[in-house]
């Protein structure tokens, strides 16, 4: 009899466990992904051959176009968030080099969370409740190190055609910026929405067509303020311009492969609803697989387009195969 | 009508689709920085600013006015939105004589007005309810109570600046002991008032609790900086375990974002405040600008549109206010 007891207490406690893993219903929260019920790749299923192949037409000149910011210790970060550096160099000291060739080396311990600096933001990074991309339910898929579904090892290239907005370009012509005084250059202030009209407009300044698979790269000027770190890091990370809910609706429509911004989140902050949290990353990652890049250095690009009124490039991003990773800050360089 | 003359602009909005643009005033209370409105911890410049983040995605262009709770500036701002020929006129004034005047000047113009926490002629009128919200601060009290402390003896304290003119903090007092006696019909209750001082808690609380050493306090503290310095003071007499506090209000002295580490947040759950009931001055605009295009359109409008208080605690305060500095 106290066996059964403790066999249906043992079944009680293992049935609410399994409850506590999955509390939500996630084909109500989340939509299913275009690429099947296995999927957990997301949008850069979109970069085909074909897409790399025809965004390598846009390397015409070989021109490099730097388009992330150093990772150094003073960028600008939230609360606890730290990148640190520990150089080991001991076999510099007298007597410590290899062999008869007197070899030397040194390498370094990384310290830094992933989000931080020029980064990706992963499939596995935002959710709806623990509902994320593909209606996974994270939380069966979570341990103490990493996430076990949606990782980075997952994606496939980002080798595609980028394409550069530049909405400070679009604010000057319609006569409606309103920089912030902390820029040095121009720059869209915190709390702007830019919308879809913005953006069309940002197209039709160079003439261009978003086709699928692109990468799409909004100039707003903010991340000037990063450029300024640490003097305004405290501004930078107070707000920003960015996109809205329409905007994100309309890019998840182009079937395009990831956003960027010179912006900390891409999207406009302060929301367009007080009580919505980050809802464009929930309408882009979440429901769509679409990635968003945070902190690209959008200047040189912008610079580059003005002078030669071609916005386009090809978009080159290094992302580490790291298993079971949200997010990592990554290189990239913009080639014309 | 002169609101018809307002400059008609093609909205660069949403899909592109052409609207009509309104030019909607809002003539703030007061926007001196250190003073905080409607007996809480918000400034005129919050409230400003909602008013600018919720015109964002709205067919308005927003004009603001200070009246400086000056009847005369009152009065001035309304002439000048006349001049400008605004659609709506949002006026919040305190003065009931400075209102009638403005309502006057507005409608002998032709522009409709919207009145905020203050009656202006029989516009309609947007405002908080300090009666509900003291009652939902009196009710998460006496459930407190019945929860954590059946069967002890328990009292209850009101502190704040109780007879506050205008800010209408007594109306919010008497809803803390209406909500309190639902759960505890006989309890006694205790008004210490501040005058408006919270630097005043210290001395007021520590007299009543050296005349109760044995007694369960709930506290109703009529605004945030009162919760914290009562808990303070609870704390300093070694009584904190004895008493649990609700405020009002929900300013930005006690939540945050996620690393701010106020004093409502889910990571400090076991607080004595257990929480603050929201008056969201700072979404005013939010609340509001609807309204206004609701009048502009034509549609009807409820003549009291009341905030809806709900109590925040460390439970639903990233729910209600959601934080922007992810770690």
């Amino acid at each position: 009899m106290r066996l059964k007891s403790l066999l249906a207490a043992a079944l009680i406690v293992v049935a609410s466990s399994s409850a506590a893993l999955a509390q939500s219903d996630c084909t109500k929260l989340v939509p299913p992904s275009p690429w099947g019920p296995n999927d957990q790749t997301g949008a850069t299923n979109r970069v085909t051959a074909g897409v790399t192949k025809a965004a390598a037409a846009e390397i015409q000149e070989g021109k490099v176009v730097p388009m992330s910011y150093p990772l150094a210790d003073g960028v600008p970060l939230f609360g606890t968030r730290f990148t640190k550096t520990i150089l080991t160099a001991t076999s510099l000291a007298p007597g410590a080099s290899f062999g008869e060739n007197q070899l030397t080396y040194m390498e370094d311990t990384w310290l830094s969370q992933s989000h931080v600096g020029t980064h990706l933001d992963g499939l596995g990074h935002i959710g709806r409740k623990d509902c994320y991309f593909n209606q996974i339910a994270m939380g069966k898929y979570i341990n103490q190190n990493s996430i076990t579904k949606l990782g980075l090892e997952h994606l496939k290239s980002f080798a595609t055609r980028g394409v550069l907005i530049d909405a400070v370009k679009v604010y000057q012509a319609a006569g409606k910026l309103k920089s912030n005084s902390a820029c040095t250059k121009p720059c869209l202030d915190k709390g702007t929405v830019i919308t879809r009209a913005d953006l069309e407009a940002g197209l039709k300044l160079y003439n261009v067509t978003l086709r699928e698979g692109d990468i799409v790269i909004i100039h707003t000027g903010w991340g000037n303020l990063f450029e300024q770190y640490p003097k305004q890091n405290a501004l930078f990370n107070s707000g920003e311009p960015g996109i809205g809910k329409d905007v994100a609706n309309w890019l998840a429509s182009q079937k395009i492969v990831a956003v960027g911004a010179d912006t900390w989140a891409v999207e406009v902050i302060p929301g367009e609803d007080p009580k919505e949290a980050f809802i464009v990353h929930n309408i882009l990652i979440t429901d769509h697989g679409i990635h968003i890049i945070e902190n690209v250095r959008t200047d040189l690009m912008a610079d580059e387009a003005a002078r030669t009124n071609r916005a386009t490039f090809f978009f080159n991003m290094t992302v580490p195969r790291a298993v079971g990773l949200t997010g990592n800050f990554v290189g990239i360089d913009g080639i014309r | 009508m002169a609101g018809a003359a307002a400059v008609v602009l093609l909205a660069a909005a949403g899909a592109g689709a052409q609207e009509r643009r309104y030019t909607v005033a809002f003539a703030n209370l007061t926007e001196e920085p250190t003073v905080t409105l409607e007996g809480t911890g918000f400034t005129g410049r919050d409230l400003r600013e909602s008013f600018a983040l919720a015109a964002r995605r709205l067919p308005v262009e927003m004009v603001f006015y200070d009246n400086e709770r000056n009847n005369r500036r009152a009065v001035a701002n309304a002439e000048a939105a006349v001049a400008r020929r605004v659609d709506l006129y949002i006026q919040y004034h305190a003065d009931a004589a400075a209102n009638s005047i403005v309502a006057d000047r507005l409608r002998a113009a032709g522009i409709r007005i919207l009145a905020v926490n203050y009656p202006v002629a029989d516009a309609p009128l947007y405002t908080a309810d300090n009666l509900e919200a003291g009652r939902i601060a009196g009710d998460a009290l006496g459930r407190f109570a019945a929860r954590t402390w059946r069967g002890q003896a328990v009292e209850g304290v009101l502190v704040g600046s109780l007879t506050a003119n205008g800010d209408r903090v007594s109306e919010r007092a008497r809803g803390v002991e209406e909500g309190l006696r639902r759960h505890r019909p006989g309890v006694r209750i205790t008004a210490l008032d501040t005058h408006g001082n919270p630097a005043q808690v210290g001395a007021l609380l520590g007299k009543f609790l050296a005349a109760r050493p044995a007694v369960k306090l709930l506290v109703g503290a009529m605004d945030d900086a009162t919760a914290l310095a009562v808990k303070n003071a609870l704390e300093a007499a070694g009584r904190a375990a004895d008493a649990a506090i609700v405020s009002h209000g929900l300013d930005h002295s006690v939540h945050g974002g996620v690393n701010d580490r106020k004093e409502i947040d889910p990571a400090n759950r076991g607080s004595i405040v257990i929480g603050s009931v929201a008056f969201y001055l700072d979404r005013y605009g939010y609340e509001i600008l609807p309204l206004a295009l609701r009048m502009l359109r034509g549609e009807p409008v409820p003549p009291r549109t009341v905030t809806a208080h709900r109590l925040v605690t460390a439970a639903n305060v990233f729910l209600e206010y959601p934080p922007s500095d992810m770690n």
